[in-house]
């Protein structure tokens, strides 16, 4: 256990470092480029922290990338890839959206908040499964199906919200907005930001699901997969069972972006609301490791660069919303270039002879 | 002079010394055998030839100048090539375009005639018979395979050939062809150095041999002034026997004990390899032996076996297990009905090579009641288990938290039976178990097997070493194209016969 902590740590710095990497190289650019990094990072910082308001924003860019990261990592430790986050999310956002129109005469509170939340996860976790499915039986590679669920999805969905629970009284494409006792509260510090007690929700899954793999029968059957099939299937480890379970279960996590979305902010499904929270997701996950827990802050860093993006525009002269891509794609990279650590030890070692 | 030599070589990782103080010179124009046990450093003192690992002390010494080679493509520039022990082809293409990768002739478009009349002309020269140059690689066996791999140093004009475990993957014919090919070459004045814990061969085919133990060379000795007694000693660094050497309990009625495994009429239909109408029996308190040439059947056998289930299109017949029809069961339910399992391959099929012992200790048995509670993992007890299991097997390194990809392939496989054990098993499935296993482990192997008879379990074992066979089991079956072609028991043990029925003929 020890061991298992301190190799997680370590991970955990190395993606850090790796991150600050690409943040430096990010604001040499910005040098480059003719504007003061040193403003750059003002801008940066009071975009997100700088009031209630701004960071009550940036937690409301970063909560549905801590779903699509979860919806990403855990299929990952089963060796499966999730490109399909996006696609589940949107079907996720639109159950949301109708669980306001079937439970619109639900009173409580808890009941409709509840049962919004089960459907978008169980609307989201079939979409995911499909893939598992397709996979466990017929051996389709699930990046192929996932990318192609995403453009089913947009076109599902859409039609769905033209001609099923369109808002009448709407000029937009969008549907019948959800009784007010589905809303979520937000807090009064974050002056209007639609972010509220859900985030802390959001945490609670994470570390949920951090011990449900590290502990759970399921977790140990999904790392065996992941690790060498051939040997977990000897020892009686069912891949369809696996693949199933794991995609169903991300797929359902993606699907509660529809509950930030829809329940938090919009209070109805626009189509095309998402972001592209979806493919940020992958990046997420990938400069977590991984790692579950480490999905936090990960998510939190693409939440702060989400947010400053807009900022960049209005108060910088030479730079745009861009540097903020261009550093996010700096990070991935600075956080993927695991060689440079073995050549860091080479050298230190080279040293020391 | 030396082709080859080391001085005070060492190589660390952490605290521990893979290579510690290594001397030793291989002349030009022999072939120069390296021992020793699993993790005596062999292959990471060639991997520092190599130029994979930089030294952390001492110098190599080629055609007797210092040499600093940094990575591969400096250690082929000093003529230095090796074969690995898994090798590094790219099976959907050619023979040609992989042995002149890296090296292809032209400039934009490959040269392959000139390349292949160059090979044409070193494969003569070298008198390595090979014509299949346009075959993809994976349509080769593996003993052409490595031919292939030994052309391509050729081709890139290696003067020093070192060859990883070679015979590890051949037949004994494939075998003998290969040192037939490698005394060519050292007649053409190549060197070669062998790497092998295969003490038989070793003695046959080298003109040296450096045994290593713990890193460090415990001598060198000339061929024909040594043997094999001395050189196991020198590997263990103490005397060791070559026969088990236990006490086998004598079970006089064992004939009449009720079969806890019966198998009846078995056929399994395969393309590359299937079983036809096997019957056997088998009981407890005895270790029945399945022998033959890979590829006879032996191998779909052992997977039904454990997973009867995933067979339930391809097979069909009675297999019985304590006296219940197993035919429709999981690796799983077998397993709860008191099987253990040490698979063919550890590597692809025992373990899992990037988690620690506890996590591989599970494996299998991660829904048994006593290291889960409702669907959570007992972690703490199972580690404790696994320390248990480390003082009863000698497993080393002796601790719970390291990686099975780490330790050596002895303290794999001496993991992968105590986890068979676990659970008392009153059948036990065993194959290869001492395959690419040390001297050292292999008596500790042996021992637990033959222990686990004395007390009354039933042992399948399967295995390609015959001398394994007739060392440990009570009654043999031979198998030949799928088929049981002859059962012998341990008072008719004959090698020369058991051989012949394992090639087709007759007793």
């Amino acid at each position: 256990m020890k061991s298992v902590m301190n190799a997680s740590l370590k991970s955990f710095l190395k993606s850090a470092a790796g991150a600050m990497l690409g943040f430096l190289i990010g604001l040499i650019i910005c040098k480059l480029a003719g504007e003061s990094p040193l403003k750059v990072l003002k801008v940066l910082y009071q975009s997100s922290f700088g009031t209630g308001y701004d960071f009550g924003m940036t937690l409301f860019y970063t909560a549905p990338l801590i779903l699509t990261g979860l919806a990403v990592a855990i299929p990952f430790k089963a060796g499966l890839f999730n490109i399909g986050a996006e696609g589940q999310l949107t079907i996720g956002a639109l159950a949301a959206a109708w669980a306001g129109v079937l439970g619109a005469h639900l009173q409580s509170p808890a009941i409709a908040i509840g049962f919004a939340f089960i459907l978008s996860f169980l609307a989201g976790g079939v979409w995911g499964a499909i893939p598992g499915y397709l996979k466990a039986k017929r051996g389709s590679h699930e990046v192929i199906t996932t990318i192609m669920l995403n453009f089913i999805a947009a076109g599902a969905t859409a039609y769905f919200t033209l001609y099923s629970i369109k808002d009448p009284d709407s000029s937009q494409a969008e549907t019948i907005p959800i009784p007010s006792v589905f809303h979520l509260k937000p807090f009064q510090i974050f002056n209007g930001a639609p972010m509220g007690e859900l985030i802390f929700v959001l945490i609670g899954i994470v570390l949920l699901l951090h011990f449900i793999l590290w502990n759970s029968v399921w977790g140990y059957e999904l790392k065996a997969i992941g690790e060498n099939e051939r040997a977990a299937e000897t020892y009686g480890i069912s891949k369809q069972k696996v693949w199933l379970s794991s995609m169903f279960v991300a797929g359902g996590i993606a699907g509660l972006v529809g509950v930030v979305e829809v329940l938090g902010n919009a209070h109805r499904f626009k189509i095309g609301f998402s972001a592209d929270y979806g493919f940020v997701g992958i990046a997420v996950a990938l400069v977590a490791r991984g790692n579950i827990l480490g999905i936090l802050p990960s998510a939190f860093l693409f939440g702060i660069l989400q947010k400053g993006a807009g900022s960049l525009d209005l108060e910088t002269d030479k730079v745009t919303r861009d540097l903020s891509y261009i550093i996010q794609g700096l990070i991935i990279l600075g956080v993927a270039s695991e060689g440079i650590w073995d050549s860091l030890k080479l050298i230190r070692r080279k040293k020391n002879a | 002079m030396s082709a080859i030599e080391f001085r005070g070589v060492s190589k660390r990782f952490g605290n521990f010394y893979a290579n510690r103080n290594l001397s030793f010179q291989v002349k030009t124009g022999t072939i120069h055998g390296l021992i020793g046990e699993n993790g005596a450093g062999k292959s990471t003192a060639m991997k520092a030839l190599f130029g994979i690992y930089p030294l952390d002390e001492g110098e190599i010494l080629v055609q007797g100048k210092p040499a600093k080679i940094r990575n591969p493509v400096q250690a082929m520039k000093f003529g230095i090539g090796m074969v690995h022990q898994h090798f590094m082809l790219a099976g959907t293409e050619t023979v040609l375009d992989n042995i002149i990768l890296g090296h292809e002739p032209g400039w934009i478009w490959i040269k392959r005639d000139q390349a292949l009349s160059e090979l044409k002309k070193i494969s003569s020269l070298y008198g390595l018979h090979f014509e299949k140059w346009d075959h993809p690689v994976s349509s080769l066996s593996v003993g052409e395979q490595q031919r292939v791999e030994i052309l391509k140093l050729l081709y890139q004009r290696s003067d020093v050939l070192i060859l990883d475990e070679p015979t590890a993957v051949l037949t004994p014919q494939e075998a003998k062809e290969l040192f037939q090919n490698l005394k060519k070459l050292k007649d053409e004045g190549k060197t070669i150095i062998l790497i092998s814990h295969k003490l038989k061969e070793v003695l046959e085919f080298t003109d040296a041999i450096t045994v290593m133990r713990r890193g460090e060379s415990v001598g060198t000795k000339v061929t024909a002034d040594t043997n094999e007694d001395e050189l196991a000693q020198m590997m263990v660094g103490r005397p060791v026997s070559f026969t088990y050497q236990g006490e086998r309990k004598m079970f006089a009625n064992a004939s009449d004990m009720k079969p806890v495994v019966r198998v009846r009429d078995l056929s399994i239909e395969s393309l590359t390899e299937p079983v036809k109408k096997v019957s056997f029996e088998l009981r407890p308190g005895e270790i029945l032996g399945v022998a033959g040439v890979q590829g006879n059947g032996q191998s779909e056998l052992l997977r039904y076996l454990t997973d009867p289930k995933k067979f339930n299109k391809s097979a069909h017949g009675e297999y019985f297990f304590q006296g219940q029809d197993a035919s429709g069961l999981g690796p799983l339910e077998i397993r709860a009905k008191g099987m253990g399992l040490v698979p063919e391959d550890r590597l692809s099929e025992g373990l899992l090579l990037q988690q620690d012992m506890t996590e591989n200790f599970l494996l299998g048995q991660h829904q048994d009641s006593r290291y889960q509670k409702n669907g959570l993992l007992l972690r703490k007890k199972a580690t404790e288990a696994v320390n248990a299991k480390i003082k009863e097997f000698d497993i080393r390194p002796p601790f719970t938290t390291v990686w099975s990809g780490r330790m050596s392939g002895g303290n794999q496989q001496k993991l992968v039976i105590a986890r068979a054990l676990d659970s008392n098993p009153s059948v036990l499935y065993v194959a290869h178990p001492t395959r690419g296993v040390d001297v050292g482990a292999i008596e500790k192997i042996h021992d637990a097997i033959v222990q686990e008879r004395n007390r009354g379990k039933a042992i399948l074992l399967f295995s390609s070493e015959l001398d394994e066979l007739m060392d440990l089991c009570d009654r043999m079956l031979v198998f030949f194209n799928g088929e049981i072609r002859s059962e012998y028991k341990r008072s008719e043990f004959d090698t020369w016969s058991i051989g012949r029925v394992m090639g087709g003929g007759d007793r």
